[in-house]
């Protein structure tokens, strides 16, 4: 059965209540190297564009959550300055998690799912332009029996990627094809930052080993970069927007922390996860926050995505990643296939911690009426 | 002259850990070169946690003697060791299974080549030739089957109860546009900020209205007094600590631009005693001379400062402000 036909099943049953809740806006800063305006700066930008887009101002806006993290940007409670960005004169609503902002949109939907408040902003900001990844990165795992090692996070990812290509559920063949095809959709994607790259799988696989079996084209750049999502509850959703993004399921599950107790080739809680937010049936396109390509193949397989699946249609974590931001525009790209692209059922996925740990599903739909059309806005309320 | 854009800085943290029962009995066993797991059901996991990871129940403290020698499980090589990796040559990162064992332990290979790395190989420990009780005991594994240990016999296993981590991390920190412009006109001693077109209130060092939420470009900038009125203060008695300086009482007070109400927080008000420092005072800014300036405190984090361009507030001998003007211009 393919997706299409699957997601013609799924449609029958979706009809949407008050209660539901949709994203209505996104916007994103372009990934960069080095972003010269303070983070503070670019939330303020991703901000005013998503508001924009749907004609609301700060004083609409019941709740905010920004995710951010204070290791990244080395600065101590940087989360009170980003604040800035929504203005916190009068007094806000306002939280933050130290973590993607994919993490902080979950937050968002849980309080506007307390049915209060109509509309919320969830945010992520990070640059990680600001250290060195490699030696910050061992400083989050394990304090006893792993940061004294110095495990960086391409090392770890080159164990998992072994692990996967020698148990046969991967090659390296299809590693390089994964990282040709994130740059080609990337050459089309103005936020992505790596876009005229090498995207032949002869050259690439012809390239040496970074940390073998994981060449340069099996890593992500770093990046600076800021996302924010606006989410709307009940039929305001409607009123905003030609098409909104409902989020018809949303779940975060994490493993234990030290990797090497894990079956790295598997993420049990993505499966769990995905299950959790009402399963794959159906799914058009699935944005996975992969930043190396062997996590692509483990999310897919995890998930049980079909075949005709489109995954990363963005370029993915792959050519850009702006940490804390990064699984946030994951889920902003899947929620834009349907705002813009008229798509009826996409996937957005976030992951935190090292070798895919945590991971965090987000399942979007959008109003359809007969197969393949979408319907008048809000009639099948 | 114009000011370096860069800051480099780097923070340290010099942590010490208690290990607990399980840890504890792990890094112990090490000092006498001895490898435990522990029991967790039909599994022995290495190295030992507190509880079981598939369902967090707390394990019972049945401990069980591993390898030393093991088997590769995946590996990657570090052609270019950095700092924070254990050895300062070519090496690999290993999944090792110890003999024994039904879990994989992270842990470096000193191999010599990536040529003779591969799955299923066998290896074994390389002992440090003074045990502390950490993980870096073994101070990598080695090929073959047998430990690569000190001459002699180890001693009884010490009672290892807490862990030292020296942790750090050097931050490079770009400013902004806004931020170089305000760090110029400090340089060449102007205080200035932009003043927001929406609630008239001036910001400096920031490049945004933190009431209104809106930029503020460089059309907006103004140059402001470079006095003001004390609008609060504390005094801090100092304890030791690394990094502190600070012997004597000293004074940190806020000061508001005069004909505004930017507060400058964090300033040392000069050649008065600390009893003597009131809300209400006038002051004016005492810049650091030319060849002193330094923008090294200014970042991309925060709200702006003036640390490094003035070196503290002086009384102008006029007389006072009214306090009670100043009670909601506290910070
Ligand atoms: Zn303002």
């Amino acid at each position: 059965m393919t997706a299409r036909q699957n997601a013609g099943e799924t449609r029958e049953t979706a009809v949407r209540q008050d209660s539901d809740i949709a994203i209505v806006a996104t916007a994103q800063l372009p990934a960069v190297r080095r972003q010269e305006l303070t983070e503070t700066e670019m939330l303020l930008m991703v901000v005013d564009e998503a508001l924009d887009k749907v004609g609301l101002k700060r004083s609409d806006i019941g709740f905010s959550c920004q995710g951010s993290c204070d290791y990244i940007s080395g600065g101590t409670f940087s989360f009170v300055p980003n604040l800035d960005a929504m203005g916190a004169w009068p007094p806000i609503h306002e939280s933050h998690v130290e973590m993607d902002g994919a993490w902080a949109m979950y937050e968002a939907w849980v309080r506007l799912k307390h049915g209060d408040i109509d509309i919320a902003v969830a945010m992520g900001s990070g640059k990680s332009s600001t250290g060195d990844p490699a030696a910050m990165y061992p400083l989050e795992l394990d304090p006893y029996y792993l940061a004294p090692l110095g495990l960086d996070p391409v090392s770890l990812a080159a164990l998992q990627a072994r692990q996967l290509i020698e148990s046969g559920k991967t090659t390296e063949r299809e590693l390089a094809e994964i990282a040709a095809r994130s740059r080609r959709d990337a050459a089309g994607n103005p936020n992505q930052q790596v876009r005229g790259a090498e995207q032949d799988v002869d050259k690439l696989l012809a390239e040496g080993y970074l940390r073998n079996p994981l060449r340069k084209s099996d890593l992500p750049p770093i990046s600076d970069g800021a996302c924010a999502v606006v989410l709307v509850r009940g039929p305001r959703a409607a009123e905003l927007t030609e098409r909104p993004a409902w989020i018809t399921g949303l779940d975060h599950r994490s493993e234990v922390h030290n990797p090497a107790l894990r079956d790295l080739t598997d993420s049990a809680s993505t499966r769990i996860a995905g299950q959790r937010a009402g399963g794959v049936a159906g799914v058009e396109v699935a944005e996975l926050m992969a930043p190396f390509t062997a996590q692509e193949v483990i999310l897919r397989q995890s998930l049980g995505l079909a075949e005709d699946v489109v995954i990363n249609p963005s370029g993915g974590a792959l050519t850009g990643n702006p940490l804390m931001a990064t699984g946030l525009v994951r889920i902003a790209a899947a929620a834009d296939q349907i705002l813009i692209n008229g798509r009826s059922r996409t996937l957005g996925h976030a992951t935190s911690g090292p070798a895919l740990q945590q991971n965090l599903v987000c399942v979007l739909e959008g109003d359809t009426g007969a197969e393949g059309d979408p319907a008048a806005k809000g009639d099948n309320r | 002259m114009t000011v370096s854009t860069q800051t480099v800085s780097t923070i340290q943290f010099p942590y010490k850990r208690t290990l607990g029962p399980v840890m504890g009995r792990f890094f112990s066993e090490l000092t006498a070169r001895r490898i435990v797991g522990i029991r967790s059901g039909e599994r022995v996991i290495v190295p030992p946690m507190e509880y079981d990871p598939e369902t967090g129940n707390e394990l019972a403290h049945d401990f069980v003697e591993v390898g030393p020698a093991g088997t590769v499980r995946s590996w990657t090589w570090v052609a270019e060791p950095i700092e924070s990796h254990p050895l300062d040559r070519p090496f690999a990162f290993v999944l090792v299974r110890l003999d024994g064992a039904d879990t994989d332990l992270v842990h470096v290979l000193d191999a010599g080549s990536e040529d003779a790395v591969h799955t299923g190989m066998r290896v074994a420990p390389r002992w440090r030739d003074e045990p502390v009780g950490r993980i870096d005991d073994i101070v990598c594994f080695v090929p073959g089957e047998h430990a690569d240990s000190p001459e002699g016999e180890p001693g009884e296993a010490q009672d290892v109860t807490t862990m030292e981590y020296f942790s750090k991390i050097t931050y490079t920190d770009v400013l902004s546009p806004t931020l170089v412009r305000y760090a110029n006109n400090l340089r060449a001693g102007r205080l200035t900020g932009q003043r927001c077109p929406q609630c008239n209130r001036v910001f400096l060092g920031r490049g945004y209205c933190s009431v209104d939420a809106i930029l503020l470009g460089p059309e907006l900038d103004e140059v402001l007094p470079d006095r003001g009125v004390v609008s609060n203060y504390t005094i801090i008695t100092p304890t030791p600590y690394p990094g502190q300086k600070e012997t004597e009482p000293f004074a940190r007070a806020s000061v508001v631009l005069e004909g505004d109400e930017m507060v400058i927080a964090q300033q040392q008000i000069l050649d008065i005693p600390v009893s003597e420092i009131r809300v209400g005072m006038r002051v004016r800014a005492e810049w650091m001379p030319d060849a002193e300036r330094d923008a090294a405190e200014i970042t991309s984090k925060g709200w702006g400062t003036v640390a490094g361009f003035i070196k503290g507030w002086r009384h102008t001998g006029e007389p006072d402000e009214p306090a009670e003007q100043y009670m909601n211009r506290v910070f």
